[in-house]
């Protein structure tokens, strides 16, 4: 039951997110990124074996969350920041020389 | 182990000619380059000389090094018969023609000619490798190579265009037909199972009975047809006589167009002996040599004759691989000899003369022979051979070919014709070895030139060939050359074939129809000021050149079309990704629908909670959408984001939850300072078309974006629903963390100890972005016309405003002061009690991070840089990086293992003073690497993307405010704003 409601939320976002990205707000296709890390990020976490009563601690008693994919999400959060980061100085990039923040007016990409 | 040497030999010669041309060496006359680079192929001769007695007497040499064993895959070498007489061929002639390349390009003053030799000795041991190499693989690779190389020496000329124009037509053709010879090179890999030519010649038979055998040899005859220039891809290689002449005498007769030779002689145990081959192989072959003694009959340049009877050459021996019998097995290498004998030595007497004339063209050359005679004699020598005629070598050549075509296992249909082409061709070629002769040495001298004979060492380099084509003729059976013959021309046959080199045997057919080529040639000689001429007008020029720059034309059409596919909308490619992704999935990967019965809604507390949570994400994420300004859609990103770590939190899982909550703060902030920079009318126009979308754009991106969510809800339900629910490695996490790292956080164990290297090289990308975000803006911010480097601006206004300009209340720039050390102290209790406890170096560096985006926020830009001048972005990244290495060492040293536990506290004997929970270990080390470097990298993603550019700074409303409070006398500046804002608007 969680699991259909986890699918349809992380699809859910990752359709907004897709929609963002299709947008010619270049601000907009960015914070449609996010989500769609934020959606991924998800689907990693919800794709640990098992849900725990109790965190993934050595000193807890019961049955802990699922370690293993805590930290790939925990890599994974960190680095999708550092690469967000990134696309938005290239935004500011283009929006310096392009001097627009409207995707379909930076067509000088191509040559 | 010694089959490597003759190739190690030359690729010294490369690596010293490299050297020489490296260092102030190059400026060496270039004889003495010649002199100093040629022992390399003489020694490669010399190794070769040496092992030979072992392979005439029938062995094999095999040397290999694994290349990739898991595939079975070797590096080989191999050294028999066909291998040998090819690598003697190619060392040889290469010694001869560095020698000779020294003193053709001493005439040449100013330029160091170093280049040249490098060039030559790279292909020198490309050539060599490809004739040693012993399996497909190899092979290959050597054959790219002298592909590349030889563009290289094709346009060593390079500011003449034509130059240019010949290589890149080369490297075109031959490099196109490298590309199938690849295919079908690895696919009579897959046939035969093997890489190496040993084990796939033993598989001969399987090989032509499988269906795919006519591909495999179309394949592999396209490139070797290509390389060996035969027709219709012969037009390259007149076009590649633009090369300086010692390189062409080397390519373009002896060594890389006999490479498509060499491979089909080399397969034809495998491949041949069908009828497809023989075909093949006759036609093409035949025709080619017609073509080419024909054109080359036509020819007044001396470079362009020798081209067009070197690719009639070729297209003979390519038909007699295709014959099949034993005769024609003797005929090619007995031919393959021969002509790279006489063609070297004509090729580089060619050269002398065009040194010392200064011109190849027959119309203007004549009388040669009075002012060079040892060049004339050289000539004379190498045209007789050319010509077919006794004593010399090239007669045996001429009679073994005749005899091969009218072999009887020839189809009497074919017969005939065959006989008539070689014999026609036979009689062309001889006209124009007379030609040379005859108008370029003899005769009155049509122009004045003051031509003297050339150094020796100059004109001894084709001596020595042309020699080598009468004493073979003259001697009476030359044990040692026929045994190597025989053994070349068995390795190429598959069986024994017996070669023995006296010139006659007595009157038979052959000797009849070589008399009649003879005949003929003298008579088309006797008369060539009338017939060629007409032959020129009869025929015309025609060539293939058009229809190759018709093809040409195609694919830069091609191209065209591309750029108009490719518009360069982003948003257009990213809906045909997605159109494709959908298309895939839905398509092909035919994921069945998961069954969508709904259990009991059992709602508890918990699940509720998280139910909420969802739809929170979900709804926040929506509204980003649907809010029309950027700052609120950004807000409602966060709040999305925040719903997840709420969701984390609910796994429970709060260390990541953590660093959710920190990192998508940090990217809100992110985001908002961008958006501060872009300018007002920019975000206001993309918004205005971003919210005034046609309907009809409005309804295609919403079905992009459904069909999208419903693949992802296909893969995602089916994921989660059928994945495992015990998991393999979590257990072993969970027993170890705190036996193996003393960490009761095992999430953070995962992270520091067990998938320490990880997360080193995480560090380092985050690093690395925040280090390109710095390079980027610093590019983009001189474009924008920013000086580089200048000290931030300072106006007294800027005091009381944060980022954008909005002046903010006392308090939040006291509570701002207050925050930083705050998260200071946070950050380091979370680098203390990390192992522990939630929390870790990440949130660490980002909280503290967070500490100095609110100054950015409250204080600006300009204060904030003027406040925290210790704040060092890349100081703290490279003491971070490098404290996380140095432990990791340190534990290497200590426990044998790089980013091994070690608790320094126990070892010091300390540990019993420390508070619970608070270890001094390797752990708590690289945490506060992590946490320094992360720190490092956002504060220069803050410091980049929230720096103002001058033209932000201010606006005029600004410079009318700061004017009425100076005026008013409120304010006092620090400098002159006027003067600044002069200087901004100059720039």
């Amino acid at each position: 039951m969680m699991d259909l409601l986890t699918a349809l939320a992380i699809s859910a976002l990752f359709g907004v997110g897709v929609f963002q990205m299709l947008r010619r707000n270049l601000i907009r296709s960015a914070i449609g990124l996010a989500i769609l890390s934020n959606a991924i990020n998800l689907f990693l976490l919800a794709a640990g074996a098992y849900r725990g009563e109790v965190a993934a601690y050595a000193n807890l008693a019961g049955q802990r969350s699922d370690a293993l994919p805590q930290a790939l999400v925990l890599t994974a959060i960190v680095i999708s920041m550092g690469g967000f980061a990134l696309i938005l100085a290239m935004l500011y990039v283009l929006s310096v020389r392009y001097k627009t923040s409207d995707s379909d007016e930076v067509k000088g990409l191509r040559h | 182990m010694t089959v490597v040497i003759p190739l190690l030999a030359c690729a010294l010669g490369a690596l010293l000619s490299i050297l020489l041309a490296l260092t102030p060496a190059r400026r060496l006359p270039a004889p003495a380059l010649g002199w100093l680079i040629a022992p390399a192929p003489a020694l490669a001769f010399a190794a070769l000389l040496a092992l030979s007695p072992q392979v005439l007497a029938g062995e094999t040499l095999t040397w290999r090094i694994a290349w990739m064993p898991t595939l079975g895959l070797n590096a080989t070498l191999t050294l028999d018969g066909l291998s040998l007489l090819f690598g003697l061929l190619v060392s040889g002639i290469g010694a001869l023609v560095t020698i000779y390349a020294g003193y053709y390009f001493s005439g040449h003053e100013g330029s160091s000619e170093a280049r040249f030799f490098v060039f030559l000795t790279l292909f020198m041991t490309a050539m060599l490798g490809l004739v040693l190499a012993g399996d497909v693989i190899t092979l290959f690779v050597f054959w790219e190579g002298t592909s590349l190389t030889s563009f290289l020496l094709v346009g060593y000329k390079f500011k003449d265009e034509a130059a240019r124009q010949a290589a890149f037509r080369a490297l075109f053709i031959t490099g196109g037909g490298g590309i199938a010879l690849l295919a079908g090179l690895v696919l009579l890999m897959v046939l035969s199972g093997s890489a190496e030519f040993g084990a796939i010649l033993a598989q001969g038979t399987q090989l032509r009975a499988h269906w795919l055998y006519p591909v495999v040899v179309g394949l592999i005859a396209l490139g070797a047809f290509t390389k060996s220039a035969q027709f219709p891809a012969h037009f390259w290689l007149p076009g590649a006589m633009s090369a300086p002449t010692p390189a062409s005498a080397y390519l373009h007769s002896a060594t890389m167009v006999k490479a498509g030779v060499y491979l089909l002689a080399r397969l034809n145990p495998a491949l041949g002996y069908t009828d497809l081959w023989f075909w093949l192989l006759s036609v093409v072959g035949l025709t080619t040599m017609l073509v080419g003694a024909y054109i080359g009959f036509k020819q007044n340049d001396l470079k362009a004759l020798l081209a067009y009877s070197t690719v009639s050459q070729l297209g003979a021996l390519i038909a007699m691989i295709g014959q099949d019998t034993e005769i024609a097995f003797k005929a090619l290498t007995v031919s393959l000899t021969a002509h790279a004998l006489y063609k070297s030595a004509l090729f580089l007497v060619t050269g002398i003369v065009d040194h010392e004339t200064g011109t190849r063209d027959l119309q203007q050359l004549g009388g040669l022979w009075r002012a060079m005679p040892f060049t004339f004699a050289v000539a004379g020598l190498a045209a007789l051979s050319m010509a077919g005629l006794p004593p010399l070598f090239g007669f045996l050549a001429k009679e073994t070919q005749l005899a091969t075509i009218t072999h009887p296992s020839v189809p009497p249909a074919a017969s005939a014709i065959f006989t008539a082409i070689v014999v026609v061709a036979g009689a062309l070629v001889l006209a124009q070895a007379g030609l040379i002769v005859l108008d370029g040495f003899l005769g009155a001298p049509r122009r004045k030139h003051h031509a003297h004979e050339a150094p020796t060492p100059m004109w001894m380099a084709p001596a020595l060939p042309a020699l080598g084509s009468l004493v073979i003729g003259l001697l009476p059976e030359p044990e040692w050359l026929a045994t190597l013959l025989a053994r070349a021309a068995s390795a190429a046959s598959g069986a024994k074939v017996k070669v023995s080199l006296a010139l006659w045997t007595g009157i038979n057919i052959p000797l009849v129809l070589s008399a009649v080529a003879v005949l003929a040639g003298s008579t088309l000689l006797w008369t060539r000021q009338r017939v060629r001429p007409q032959l020129a007008q009869a025929t015309g020029n025609w060539q293939l050149e058009p229809i190759y720059r018709a093809v040409l034309r195609g694919i830069d059409g091609l191209a065209w079309l591309t750029t108009r596919v490719q518009n360069g909308q982003l948003r257009l490619y990213l809906a045909v990704m997605l159109v494709s992704l959908i298309v895939m999935v839905v398509g092909v990967g035919r994921l069945p629908l998961p069954a969508l019965a709904l259990p009991s809604l059992a709602l508890n507390a918990g699940a509720l909670l998280r139910l909420v949570l969802l739809a929170l994400t979900t709804g926040a994420a929506l509204a980003s959408v649907l809010l029309r300004r950027d700052l609120f859609a950004i807000l409602a990103l966060a709040a999305s984001g925040l719903s997840i770590a709420g969701l984390m939190l609910l796994e429970p899982a709060p260390d990541i939850a953590l660093v959710q909550v920190v990192v998508e703060v940090l990217t809100a902030v992110v985001l908002v300072l961008v958006l501060t920079r872009l300018p007002a009318s920019q975000r206001a126009r993309a918004a205005e078309f971003t919210f005034r979308q046609s309907r009809f754009g409005l309804l295609r991106d919403a079905l992009l974006a459904l069909g999208t969510s419903a693949v992802v809800f296909v893969l995602v339900f089916n994921a989660l629903s059928t994945r495992p629910r015990t998991s393999q490695l979590t257990p072993f996490f969970e027993q170890n963390a705190k036996p193996l790292t003393s960490a009761n956080d095992i999430v953070g164990a995962i992270i520091i100890d067990f998938r320490g290297l990880d997360t080193l090289i995480e560090i380092a990308v985050f690093s690395a972005a925040g280090m390109a975000i710095y390079v980027l803006l610093r590019y983009a911010s001189r474009k924008a016309g920013d000086r580089e480097d200048e000290p931030a601006p300072r106006y007294a206004l800027q005091r009381l405003c944060g980022v954008g300009d909005m002046c903010l209340s006392p308090m939040l720039r006291v509570l701002a002061r207050f925050m930083l050390p705050l998260t200071m102290v946070l950050g380091v209790s979370h680098i203390l009690l990390g192992h522990d406890q939630p929390g870790d170096g990440f949130t660490a560096g980002v909280i503290i991070a967070l500490g100095v985006a609110s100054w950015y926020v409250v204080y600006g830009y300009a204060e904030t840089k003027r406040r925290l001048t210790w704040l060092k972005a890349s100081v703290l990244i490279g003491v971070g990086l490098g404290i996380a290495v140095i432990n990791g060492m340190i534990a290497a040293w200590v426990n044998g293992a790089f980013l091994s536990p070690v608790d320094f506290g126990r070892w010091l004997g300390i540990s019993a003073f420390l508070p619970k929970g608070v270890y001094l270990s390797t752990a708590t080390l690289y945490e506060l690497a992590i946490c320094l470097t992360v720190l490092g990298s956002a504060v220069l993603m803050l410091d980049t993307l929230g720096r103002p550019r001058d033209a932000d700074t201010e606006t005029e409303a600004q410079l009318a405010a700061i004017a009425q409070l100076r005026a008013s006398g409120a304010v006092t500046l620090p400098e002159e704003p006027q003067a600044q804002q002069q200087g901004n608007k100059e720039r």
